[in-house]
């Protein structure tokens, strides 16, 4: 017999059973599903087939889901699960998704949450390193997607007035990133891409680097302190002119030559970070 | 015959996939259509869309989507409307499929083709969201048969009359796929040969063919292989039913080079051929 419940009370059942994090005799025990179909009801939701009881069917779908999920973080988060390992890393997603599960049509932005999960979830080892490549790695899908616009040409910059340059602001494209870190994230990372086994310790050892896109492929840039602060300030749009005098100052006795300056702005620029300048 | 809206045989395709891209730019292989994973190209304005206008460019494409949720209880999701219509828009895609199925509700998407109960609520409830979308898209939804897991006590009708009159009574395509009759029927123990026989052929604009994984006790929908010869010995049914129609070989797991792939779909032409329905030779 058919026990009645409307497509709406079907479909949250069967959702509640198929994310459910534990087993699936304990999702179709939970709660959230029992509210709409009670575990002892099950048989007369599914059927069995000749091969599989109705907790085994709908099991197929349950085992499935964390899969998914699975794949599709450990796409973003590549470097992250080495890390982790492939235990800890599961563990991690089950307790993810959980927390954060999809609302979107679309699995790219998955992961959005990630770092910050890290920072309070439970048996994450090395945490702070965990939370720092998990940043780089966001930063790093983020910016695969975003929108493309074409970097200033060097002729563009060439054509530039030079007594233009002390006001003009520039403004990077939007695939940018700048990111400070407690730790060699990106030489960890690298090291994961290149199936290099010499990987950097997890010891705290500050790091900075730029994640931007240019020509549709997503660099990654590392950058001293000093770099990257005064690419913090241009890209937060503060005049040329102001932003170098105010990196020729930091650093004291360390603090760079205009020299280095201008070998650094020809390199970010070369490389495609700036979208326009607006003098 | 060919089927209702004189949509196009486009001949035999393969799905456009990530591990492809180069050997498609670079060696403009001989392959008659792509099949474009719609939601793989939304939100993002990077490489992938970049590719997909060269591909577009070159071969012809269809749409085909996992997360429409045509049968969801849920509202239908605006945003993702007007993005599947920008980008059908964008690749002049002859034509936009999904599935039917549900993929969440209570605003969550578990990314699972979820399967219909097939009664009477659950028909009308779907119908009208079909006509919606294709009012929307201004042009007729095409839906693919699920493949599927469970049966739920509650259905009143089988599979193929619930696909039937929802594309009878919402006035919309089908996309058939030969290798989820072949799982389901594997799994639900029906005849796959009624099924084939009972869709509307007039209004099939589309072929799936794909290998799958028998795990003994039931079958998933893995498509990492090979199609065993029932499935095919299904596509010479059907094909002999609705004549030349767009056919697509899926394969997204382990997905080898793409001579591979394309020689597998290939054989889809030596299926053609066969001047007769076979008897049924298709079994555990």
């Amino acid at each position: 017999m058919a026990l009645e419940t409307p497509l709406d009370g079907l479909q949250r059942w069967m959702q509640a059973v198929v994310v459910h994090p534990g087993t699936t005799d304990e999702a179709v025990a939970s709660p959230d599903a029992q509210r709409e179909v009670p575990a002892e009801a099950l048989g007369e939701v599914i059927l069995p087939s000749p091969t599989l009881s109705p907790v085994e069917r709908v099991g197929v779908y349950h085992d499935m889901y964390l899969l998914r999920m699975h794949d599709c973080l450990a796409g973003d988060y590549e470097a992250l699960k080495h890390f982790l390992g492939d235990r800890g890393f599961i563990d991690l997603v089950r307790d993810y998704v959980k927390q954060h599960p999809s609302r979107s049509y679309s699995l790219n932005r998955l992961g959005d949450h990630l770092p910050e999960f890290l920072e309070t979830a439970s048996g994450i080892r090395r945490r702070g390193f965990s939370v720092d490549l998990a940043r780089l790695e966001r930063a790093v899908a983020r910016v695969f997607d975003a929108p493309e616009m074409p970097p200033l040409s060097e002729a563009a910059l060439a054509a530039i007035p030079e007594a233009a340059w002390e006001g003009a602001r520039l403004r990077t494209v939007p695939g940018f990133e700048l990111l400070s870190f407690r730790y060699p994230v990106n030489a960890y990372l690298q090291t994961v891409r290149d199936d290099d086994h010499d990987h950097p310790k997890p010891r705290v050892r500050s790091s900075w680097a730029a994640v931007y896109r240019h020509d549709y492929s997503v660099w990654r840039l590392d950058l001293t302190r000093p770099e990257h602060d005064l690419l913090r300030d241009l890209s937060s749009g503060q005049p040329l002119g102001a932003a170098t005098a105010t990196a020729l100052k930091r650093g004291g006795r360390r603090a760079p030559k205009e020299d280095d300056l201008f070998a650094w702005f020809r390199r970010w620029a070369s490389g495609g970070m700036f979208a326009t300048v607006d003098l | 015959m060919s089927n209702r809206w004189r949509l196009p045989d486009l001949g035999i395709g393969i799905g456009l996939r990530t591990v492809h891209f180069g050997h498609i730019l670079g060696k403009n292989p001989p392959v008659d259509w792509f099949e474009v994973l719609s939601e793989n190209f939304m939100n993002t304005g990077g490489r992938p869309m970049h590719i997909l206008d060269q591909v577009a460019e070159r071969y012809p494409v269809a749409l085909h989507g996992v997360s429409l949720g045509i049968g969801n209880k849920d509202p239908l999701n605006r945003e993702h409307l007007q993005n599947l219509k920008d980008l059908a828009k964008r690749t002049r895609a002859h034509w936009v499929s999904d599935h039917l199925c549900w993929t969440g509700i209570l605003g969550r998407n578990t990314h699972d083709l979820l399967p219909m109960p097939y009664t009477e609520e659950a028909l009308s409830h779907t119908v009208e969201r079909v006509k919606q979308v294709s009012d929307f898209l201004e042009r007729p939804l095409v839906l693919e048969n699920p493949s599927s897991y469970v049966e739920f006590v509650a259905s009143t009708m089988p599979e193929w009359e619930f696909l039937s009159r929802l594309a009878e009574d919402a006035d919309c395509g089908l996309l058939l796929d030969v290798n989820n009759v072949y799982v389901s029927s594997f799994n639900h123990g029906f005849d796959p040969d009624v099924y084939i026989d009972r869709v509307p052929a007039d209004r099939v604009v589309q072929y799936h063919v794909a290998g799958h994984t028998n795990k003994g006790t039931h079958i998933i929908d893995t498509h990492s292989d090979h199609a065993i010869e029932a499935v095919w010995t299904l596509y010479r049914r059907a094909w002999a039913r609705t004549g030349a129609t767009a056919t697509l070989y899926e394969w997204d797991e382990n997905i080898p080079e793409l001579e591979v792939v394309h020689s597998e779909a290939l054989k889809a032409r030596a299926w053609r051929e066969e001047p007769e329905v076979a008897a049924p030779t298709h079994g555990a």
